[in-house]
């Protein structure tokens, strides 16, 4: 300092610096403007485009629209003209932009050298590779090429095999975890019939659900919740207002269970045993339908050995449920059984139970023309890994399973893998299986790229691009398609250039099957627009097959002393959602753990195993061991471990890796549950969960009244809100006063809101350790308190409610801000200005609903998800509050164009992204200075449903009203 | 020493926080912005009279009132006029040549935190001049007010707008 720089130029540069260093986020943004060279036409900077396209993250193939701003999709949301979504989708389909977007997507083409590291490869060198390999692979004899895959649409599934035909290879194999063979096994057995049924369940008065979890994973869960919550709904049946009657059997509370009746608590494998239970109360109390066609004397003897006592003394379960359910099944006008068992004999028992209650081509309907299954049979399964490990193959391509992850380890596929000179990977983000590839492609998601679905008669998807690709990627259709057209001479073999052609073809082909006389172009131009060809399907009539009675199932037996059960995870399924930050962080709705695994254990179990709340215990099955914390919980049955499926990644990114345990590696082929052993090992884990409480300790904050006191028109007594105590003059609300309608009684838990929050809003997810912080950023959440004890008989099993801000119109909040940063907006929203608000949290202290979040952290999307942002929604700093805003940016699009269109805003016209999301409509948004609006018309015709969270409490005068959870009240009629 | 270093010090760097705080507005307009080519608003909007949405198009449709694409520049300056746009027109004449784009420099910026968007003041029948002073008159485009949240307001005040933070601030 001595030399040249006096003490008070470095006192001036230490401050300048400072200070400079002091006031992050004011680098200006872009300084320059770069116009198009041709403009789109089809694009305005700032306007959104909406593209039709299809979900791809699960097998229920739903119809969605992507929102599309300057060039990149920011948002998904459920296309209303595709029969099976009907404009919405779960948090699963929300959170797809994150797989799109993931920053651990490979970038380009890598070769694994000898050494075992990765090397980058431009894609000519790749694709040499790889069709030098496959050149030789054909050369050397039949079947040494191979492909498994996940199905991928009709037209993708076309091509892969014309391209391993090329190859002279007939090897394709269409394989995932949870493809549940059995329910179609079972539909051959009893009807002859290689696709399963659609279900009704808005048809029916009862419903049984053995181990199908509709409301979360089973089948087509959007789908299923709509058409829950319909048969929920309080509506006249012969003559009386009623809900539907459901059960729920299976070893774990979930949320499906929980949105039911009863939960009949059940060892996994017991499921089978309970339907033929009911069936036999069917069948003694004369309740099979003269319709159906059945011999009640073969029925007789089929059941013999089910009497409900019997069962009971195996099973556990009390035989006085069995009866009830029988009777609610055999008595009511439409009935449904649903079976998502691991078993065939519950999916045979569940199709008996739906034909002799007469309730086939009612509730439950085959289809004509129904797709055949786009799984291959397990034989084929084996047999490819037999000539895996036979080394009879030269080349096997992966694509979008993760075998090594998800096999079960008696498959040995990892050993076989290793038997296979070339194995090449074509994915998004690199898992376990690519670890054990040598040439790894990185392959266009499926928003980047064409491809069609047909998941069921009738329903025809087209997925087209909706942007240009993220990263170096290509699509796999493509690949094969240039590949398989280098390889072959004449162009009749593979008679497609590109998967745009291929789906083209195909939807010609679909043109002519039903006969339109449009021209082709404008057909799939206007297919396009559609997002598909939807067409009434043929419902078809269907015989039981009698030979189904010959084989009886075998009685159950008392089963093991402890039983693991493993289930697919709601948000992260059979793991290929553990990559995306949102469904990590998103609570699983009953158990309400983030970011990991964890073992379900009984409190009663717990005692006899010497375990403590959150310690690791160790689970050991005949295939496997497994580590992690046990969660201490009713919400399983005694002699039950559970755990959920999804976590325990050894590679998939960074989100991925490295927490929670892999339920596939306890399995055996095929099973999802088995014996067990368990030992505490004293240490203790840390599971992390946003829930404060189970109990809601007296207070309203979700309430529930019987159907029977609807139907008589008795509302609960409810305390009054003291007062009035007006300190200040009323608001005045001189256009709009935004509110919601929430039914409780619809809500099924599922969390498509939350994951469209976190979409919409541009909120930070802040990662395991955040969470424990108590720092979690949802707007939204689902909240969930257990009934106290004594008051079980008249509740429902669980108390679900979406939780979000509920803009009060005395709002504690809004006074308490020495800034005037939360205020009241002038159209009932309580307002919270980013750019004014100094961090004190006053407000947050003083909400009572602690819907406020608080930003602790600079929140970080590492690129590219950050090109996922809401340019409409301003990202919070660090130090900043910030809450729900009913999706304001959403209100003032709309509102801006009834301006310009000089027409007053129309009901309908403005609704936030949980509202918009809600497989079950439980949302309704709309303005309650309009008693004409569908959300005001919905609160006044359930007026004696409706209720506001702890306004009696605290007199805040909520927005949003609630409408009742309707139960059944135990042992009354 | 320390007792006279520290509160110097001290006073030095929130001296100089706020100083920086205050002049170092990385959002108001810039003056004496260097464009990539010698434009001239006074030509066009000026002499010429056109009108602003004849290249600004999407004023009227969307938040950004947007920067004419190339392809409106060759519209009129098409190789037929001699002394166009050499840089411009040259790469539609010549296919040999990468596309031509112009990275022209901002006058405006606003911070993230404010969603503006010009599509109701359009239609609301604000003329641009008001914002954007007489353009018209401008070889080379220089702010003449400065768009801060107080300029806003004066203006929704006068008008009868809405003056809810909301709106903007979301």
């Amino acid at each position: 300092m001595s030399e040249g720089l006096s003490r008070r130029s470095f006192l001036k540069i230490a401050s300048a610096a400072g200070a400079a260093a002091a006031i992050p986020g004011c680098e200006p943004v872009g300084r320059e403007l770069i116009p198009y060279v041709v403009p789109d036409e089809n694009v305005i900077p700032g306007v959104p485009s909406f593209y039709a396209t299809v979900c791809s993250e699960c097998s229920a193939g739903c119809g969605v629209i992507a929102r599309v701003r300057e060039g990149r999709v920011i948002k998904l949301e459920g296309n209303p003209k595709d029969p099976i979504s009907l404009g919405r989708l779960c948090a699963r389909g929300q959170a797809a932009l994150q797989g799109l977007y993931n920053p651990d997507r490979l970038a380009h083409p890598f070769v694994r050298r000898d050494d075992g590291r990765l090397r980058r490869v431009s894609w000519d060198v790749a694709t040499r590779e790889l069709l030098g390999r496959l050149e030789t692979a054909a050369k050397a004899g039949k079947d040494r090429v191979a492909y498994l895959a996940r199905p991928q649409g009709p037209t993708f599934d076309k091509v892969a095999k014309t391209w391993l035909s090329a190859w002279n290879s007939t090897k394709a194999v269409f394989w995932e975890p949870l493809a549940r063979p059995v329910a179609r096994q079972a539909a051959q057995e009893c009807f002859g019939r290689s696709d399963v049924p659609v279900y009704h369940l808005d048809q029916a008065e009862a419903l049984i659900s053995f181990g199908a979890d509709f409301n979360e994973t089973w089948e087509s869960p959007v789908e299923m919740a709509r058409q829950y919550a319909a048969f929920r709904a309080p509506k006249e049946r012969r003559g009386k207002l009623s809900i539907g009657r459901s059960a729920y059997v299976g070893p774990r509370m979930n949320v499906t269970a929980a949105k039911c009746d009863e939960w009949i608590a059940v060892k996994p494998g017991h499921e089978a045993a309970i339907a033929m239970s009911v069936l036999y109360v069917l069948v003694r109390q004369g309740w099979v339908s003269p319709n159906s066609g059945f011999d009640i004397g073969t029925l007789k003897s089929f059941v013999q050995g089910y009497e409900p006592d019997t069962i009971s003394q195996q099973t556990g379960v009390p035989a006085e449920a069995i009866v009830r359910m029988g009777q609610m099944f055999g008595q009511a006008e439409g009935a449904v059984a649903l079976a998502g068992t691991d078993d065939k004999e519950t999916h045979v028992a569940a199709f008996i139970l739906n034909a002799v209650t007469g309730n086939l081509g009612k509730t439950v309907v085959f289809l004509e023309d129904a797709p055949a299954s786009p799984y291959s049979p397990q034989a084929d399964v084996d047999g490819l890994i037999q000539a895996m490990s036979q080394k009879q193959l030269d080349v096997l391509v992966v694509s979008g399973v993760n075998p090594v992850y998800s096999m079960p380890p008696a498959a040995k596929f990892n050993d076989a893998l290793r038997q296979v000179p070339l194995v090449v990977w074509c994915g998004l983000v690199p898992d376990e299986t690519a670890e054990h590839a040598h040439l790894l492609l990185p392959v266009h998601h499926p928003l980047e790229a064409w491809r069609d679905i047909a998941p069921r008669a009738g329903v025809n998807g087209i997925g087209q691009p909706v942007m240009q690709p993220v990263f170096e990627s290509r699509d796999l259709g493509d690949l094969m398609l240039t590949t398989a057209r280098a390889a072959s001479a004449d162009s009749k073999t593979v008679p497609w250039e590109s998967m745009a052609d291929a789906v083209n073809a195909s939807f010609q082909a679909i043109q002519k099957q039903i006969g339109d006389k449009n021209k082709p172009e404008d057909f799939f131009a206007q297919a396009l627009r559609d997002g598909g060809v939807y067409a009434e399907a043929k419902a078809v009539e269907v015989k039981f097959n009698a030979s189904v009675f010959q084989n009886k199932p075998k009685p159950p037996g008392a089963g093991p002393d402890l039983a693991l059960a493993v289930y697919p995870h709601l948000f992260l399924y059979d793991g290929r959602g553990a990559d995306k930050p949102w469904l990590q962080e998103t609570p699983e709705p009953v158990d309400q753990i983030v970011w990991d695994s964890w073992a379900s254990v009984h409190p009663e179990t717990a005692k006899t195993l010497g375990i403590s709340s959150e310690e690791v215990i160790e689970i050991q099955t005949d295939q496997g061991m497994a580590a992690l914390p046990a969660l201490i919980t009713e919400h399983v049955r005694p002699g039950v471990i559970a755990v959920p499926l999804g976590q325990g990644h050894s590679a998939y990114g960074r989100y991925a890796k490295g927490r929670g345990v892999n339920g596939f590696s306890l399995l055996a082929p095929g099973a999802l549950s088995a014996t067990v052993k368990v030992r505490a090992t004293g240490a203790k884990g840390q599971l992390v969960t946003p829930l404060f409480s189970e109990d809601m300790m007296g207070r309203n904050i979700v309430e529930a009244m019987s159907i029977e006191d609807l139907a008589r028109g008795v509302a609960p007594e409810r305390e009054k809100a003291p007062g009035p105590y007006e300190m200040y003059s009323a608001f005045k609300y001189p256009t709009h006063k935004w509110g919601m309608t929430i039914d409780v009684n619809a809500c099924v838990g599922c969390s498509a809101c939350v994951a469209a929050c976190y979409a919409e809003n541009n909120l930070a997810f802040v990662g395991k350790d955040g969470v424990a912080s108590g720092r979690i950023m949802s707007w939204m959440r689902i909240e969930r308190y257990a009934p106290p004890k004594d008051q079980a008989d008249k509740a429902p099993l669980l108390y679900i409610t979406p939780m979000l801000c509920q803009q009060c119109s005395h709002a504690p909040c809004e006074p308490v801000c020495p800034v005037f940063a939360a205020y009241h907006t002038q159209e009932g929203i309580n307002g919270q200005n980013y750019n004014r608000c100094v961090g004190t949290r006053y407000c947050e202290n003083n909400c009572p609903y602690k819907v406020r979040r608080f930003n602790w952290y600079k929140p970080e999307w590492p690129a590219p998800l950050h090109l996922q942002l809401n340019p409409d929604v301003t990202v919070r700093g660090a130090g900043v509050m910030e809450k729900c805003t009913f999706c304001i940016q959403r209100i003032v699009y709309a509102e801006i164009n009834a301006k310009t269109e000089n027409r007053p805003l129309r009901d309908g016209e403005t609704v936030p992204a949980c509202a918009q999301t809600c497989p079950t409509n439980a949302i309704t948004f709309g303005d309650q200075n309009d008693p004409q609006s569908e959300m005001m018309r919905r609160r006044k015709d359930n007026e004696l449903r409706a209720y506001r969270v702890l306004n009696a409490e605290f007199n805040t005068l909520p927005s949003i009203t609630y409408l009742r959870e309707l139960y059944h009240e135990k042992g009354r009629a | 020493m320390n007792r006279i270093l520290i509160p110097v010090a001290l006073a030095t760097f929130v001296g100089g926080l706020t100083v920086l705080a205050f002049s170092q507005r990385p959002w108001a307009p810039r003056q004496d912005v260097e464009q990539p080519i010698p434009f001239s608003h006074r030509i066009h909007a000026g002499v010429n009279k056109i009108p602003c949405q004849y290249c600004h198009e999407y004023a009227r449709r969307s938040q950004t009132s947007g920067v004419p694409p190339v392809q409106r520049c060759v519209g009129c300056h098409g190789d037929a006029l001699v002394g166009g746009l050499q840089p411009v027109t040259r790469p539609w004449t010549d296919h040999a040549q990468p596309p031509f784009e112009i990275r022209w420099n901002r006058v405006y910026t606003l911070p993230d935190f404010v969603k503006f968007t010009h599509q109701p003041h359009i239609w609301a029948g604000v003329a641009c001049q008001e914002c954007h002073g007489p353009v018209e008159t401008m070889d080379r485009v220089e702010p003449v007010h400065e768009i801060n949240m107080g300029f806003c307001l004066s203006c929704h005040e006068k008008r009868g707008a809405t003056q809810d933070c909301f709106v903007c601030h979301h």
